[in-house]
């Protein structure tokens, strides 16, 4: 009998410990960290940063959204059919979903919050992610009283048409401006709408302690299942050392890393066991204004700038080695993303060479060049080190900061030569940097800030960015970036990473971390499968 | 008494006039524009004039004054352009946190400063002096963001006493460190300031008549010696509370403290004119609070001002 318990008993009773340990927990409150600033909305149609997405994305739903490998996946539409012709998505909604004021979610709400995002008094910062339907413009203008391209087929049957193909469409759909909201509750607080949201999310708003903290609490009727924790702290502390502090005691369950810590931390056998690092969607570049003297029509000038900045250095030394630096435009896994493509790698003799087949030998007869960059303390050493590399080929320009907005008033003026400016992917697909960044049509605040424009370029993009063929789409995007990389409009530094400390008891968080995450706000993770193992 | 409060509060409405017409001024023509801040790198230039034209950004500024103004004078401060909440309410619901840690600090800083000039002034010339005088312009020197780091490392991760940061509802153990931190800078000055006070009230003929008759050296300081030698230490603690009242960004950063400080420093930074401008307006009115208040306590601590006088 002792034997058999030994043989089957014991093994049994161990699995089921580990197992226990493996189980998801219900309960507990995860303690969030915001970063530096307090939300400035909670309603979605007003959402331009990712701390707002943070929150919002908790409290709302859209038509479909996205899985961690950016792909998109069905939320209150249970599954869709596109026509042919690439114009028409037909959705067919869940006929379980409710608002969190118990009001069942019909096709008529997602009709009043697309028509409610797009609507001139709603003053909606994100017009153009549904601005491709059918009459937006129009409706948008004031010219129609609806917008054409929204039809209620039936009270779970949403019908979208665009003006022309657009394959990116659905990963617009699963932006947070592109939330269910309910009509009631809208026309009830108007403008304080962000004060008292109401979704369809997994958590419900509890309170808003502006600058400190905002919490939610599960929604145990959440038609995907109830979250396993009981509630989220949403936690406002500025100061990045600050954060650092609190999650070493204890009291975030992650935090973003301050700089110049990262080093320090992959060498700490505790911390770094903590560590969740990946790359993200996202690029750092300095721009030359191709509109302006001296790179206006000097292709030879702007390479050999390329070729002087030392990019692995910054990534490795000023940046602790989080990021990868750039070789093209678009980032590791996007679609179109060449491993192959080399870029611009440091070499002075090339650039001196290149610097005086430009007509500026030794620096000799260059204009005065400002490089210009926003506040902030990477973007100030990132500035200095390329000030201090165009000197070892003879180019000397002078450094100037501005705010954030102050900046950003300047480039769309035109008015800045040389510029830092990333970008992060609004929605994973090439087209939201190839067609956004640097189509002739975009010149100016629209993305195009660098002021490029070839026709060539304009053509393949076009052609790509209504394809329905992937392959093709693909290709033709891969054609445009090597043309771009060519002309060398920018100076491609690195792409952006994500790196965050996670405290060991937290479950199901750092598998979900995904390209298009930034730290620490971590929008894109579902926290409804979130649990706390303590 | 009454007369002359009417004539202080009828002294403060021009002021007040002036404030809003400078701020405005600086605010709408320097800050530059408000909309592109809100809007993110991507932004549609015909969105962009859409809201401006629904903001009135689009109107003359001599326009936009005289409207804001007509607003202001029924007590409607507008809506801040950021949160789409009335720019009262904004700033409302941060003046609690923003006077707790004010007046805690303003505390701190009385009771270091006065024990430290005073115990100086005593000592003056000794070991003490020099210690209490080196303390204090450690106080006046060290960066805040400096002393709160080393006093939450100190206190709340090595010790435990006090928590880390955030606000917690106000709760007194969240309100020590920052207000040792912010106590310590007005403490300096308030220490220096009662040492020289007091030096030149020891030298008095009355202080030596009072020491003459054999009144105790406790009570020739604090009943001749402090209440004759503070009005300066009183000036220099009103315009400091003042200066504690309309926030202390460095502070409210490093501990998280959701103040006036840190709200009118982001608001500049997304160019939230109507906030910045009703923050302003606030921050007139309790430095000219300030100031009156600090008139009023030279007549309670000196026989010699009579306010009806004036």
């Amino acid at each position: 009998m002792k034997r058999c318990f030994l043989l089957v008993g014991l093994p049994l009773l161990a699995t089921a410990l580990i197992g226990a340990g493996n189980l998801p927990r219900r309960g507990g409150a995860y303690h969030y960290t915001l970063g530096p600033s307090d939300p400035p909305s909670l309603d979605p149609v007003h959402i331009t940063d990712t701390v707002s997405h943070a929150v919002v994305s908790e409290l709302f739903d859209g038509l479909v959204a996205f899985d961690h490998t950016l792909k998109i996946r069905p939320a209150i539409a249970r599954r869709w059919v596109i026509s042919t012709d690439g114009r028409t998505y037909t959705f067919e909604l869940r006929p379980d979903v409710k608002f969190h004021n118990g009001r069942t979610v019909t096709a008529d709400d997602f009709r009043f919050s697309f028509e409610h995002l797009l609507n001139p008094e709603t003053r909606s910062e994100r017009t153009w992610i549904l601005e491709k339907l059918l009459g937006a413009r129009k409706f948008m203008a004031g010219k129609a009283t609806s917008v054409r391209g929204i039809h209620v087929r039936g009270p779970h049957t949403l019908e979208l048409t665009l003006e022309r193909p657009f394959v990116p469409f659905l990963a617009l759909l699963a932006y947070p401006a592109a939330s269910v909201v309910p009509r009631e509750a809208v026309k009830r607080w108007g403008r304080q709408f962000s004060s008292h949201p109401i979704g369809t999310g997994p958590f419900r708003f509890r309170e808003w302690h502006h600058d400190d903290r905002v919490v939610v609490e599960a929604n145990r009727d959440y038609f995907q299942g109830s979250p396993y924790l009981d509630q989220i702290v949403f936690r406002v502390i500025p100061d990045a050392m600050t954060r650092f502090q609190e999650f070493k005691a204890g009291n975030l369950d992650h935090t973003d890393i301050p700089t110049g810590l990262f080093r320090v931390i992959q060498n700490d056998p505790s911390l770094s066991s903590m560590l969740a690092a990946r790359s993200s969607m996202g690029i750092n570049a300095i721009q030359f204004n191709l509109e302006k003297s001296p790179f206006r029509g000097n292709r030879r000038l702007r390479q050999a700038f390329n070729y002087a900045v030392d990019k692995t250095a910054i990534a490795q030394v000023i940046l602790e080695g989080r990021v990868l630096p750039a070789r093209s435009v678009l980032p590791p896994g996007l679609l179109g993303h060449d491993p192959k493509l080399h870029g611009y790698p440091h070499d002075k003799e090339k650039a001196r060479r290149l610097l005086a087949e430009a007509g500026y030998e030794g620096g000799r007869g260059l204009p005065a060049v400002t490089l210009y960059y926003n506040t902030g303390l990477v973007n100030r050493k990132i500035a200095e080190f390329v000030q201090g590399t165009l000197r070892d080929i003879g180019v000397m320009i002078a450094l100037r900061e501005l705010d954030w907005p102050a900046y950003l008033n300047l480039l769309d003026r035109g008015e800045a030569q040389l510029f830092r400016l990333g970008w992060l992917a609004d929605y994973p697909d090439p087209e939201n940097f190839l067609t956004v960044l640097f189509h002739s049509r975009n010149v100016g605040s629209k993305g195009n800030l660098s002021r490029y424009a070839n026709p060539r370029v304009d053509a393949l993009l076009d052609r790509a960015d209504e394809s329905l063929d992937t392959s093709e789409r693909a290709r033709l995007y891969h054609e445009a970036e090597k043309i771009i990389l060519a002309d060398a409009p920018w100076i491609f530094l690195h792409y952006y990473s994500t790196d965050v400390l996670i405290q060991p008891w937290v479950k199901g968080l750092r598998e979900q971390i995904s390209a298009m995450d930034s730290a620490p706000t971590l929008g894109m993770v579902r926290m409804r499968t979130v649990w706390l193992d303590k | 008494m009454s007369r002359y409060l009417a004539g202080r509060i009828g002294q403060a409405i021009p002021v007040l006039f002036g404030v809003t017409l400078i701020t405005f001024l600086l605010t709408h023509i320097a800050l530059g524009d408000p909309v592109r801040a809100m809007m993110g790198q991507r932004a549609d230039p015909e969105v962009m004039a859409r809201i401006r034209t629904e903001y009135g950004l689009d109107k003359p500024v001599w326009d936009r004054y005289t409207l804001y103004m007509a607003k202001v004078l029924v007590g409607d401060l507008g809506y801040s352009y950021r949160q789409d909440r009335p720019v009262t309410d904004v700033v409302a619901e941060r003046l609690p946190a923003t006077v707790r840690l004010a007046v805690a600090a303003m505390l701190v800083a009385m009771v270091l400063g006065l024990a430290a000039g005073t115990v100086a002034a005593m000592r003056h010339n000794t070991l003490w002096d020099l210690c209490m005088m080196i303390l204090s312009l450690l106080g006046i020197s060290t960066p805040v963001f400096w002393l709160g780091m080393m006093l939450i490392l100190f206190f709340a991760v090595w010790l435990g006493w006090f928590p880390i940061s955030g606000y917690g509802d106000g709760a007194f153990r969240h309100l020590v460190l920052p207000a040792l931190t912010l106590g310590a800078l007005q403490a300096g000055y308030i220490a220096r300031m009662t040492r020289s006070a007091l030096l030149e009230v020891l030298r008095q003929e009355y202080i030596r008549t009072a020491r003459a008759k054999g009144l105790r050296e406790g009570v020739v300081i604090l009943k001749h010696g402090l209440r004759n030698g503070i009005l300066p230490v009183l000036t220099l603690a009103g315009i400091g509370l003042g200066d504690l009242l309309v926030g202390a960004p460095l502070t409210e950063t490093v501990f998280g403290w959701p103040g006036l400080g840190r709200l009118l420093v982001a608001a500049v930074g997304n160019r939230d004119l109507p906030v910045v401008m009703g923050a302003t307006l606030l921050f007139a009115l309790i430095y000219l609070g300030a100031n009156l208040l600090v008139d009023l306590g030279y007549a309670l601590v000196d026989p010699r001002v009579r306010l009806l006088k004036r």
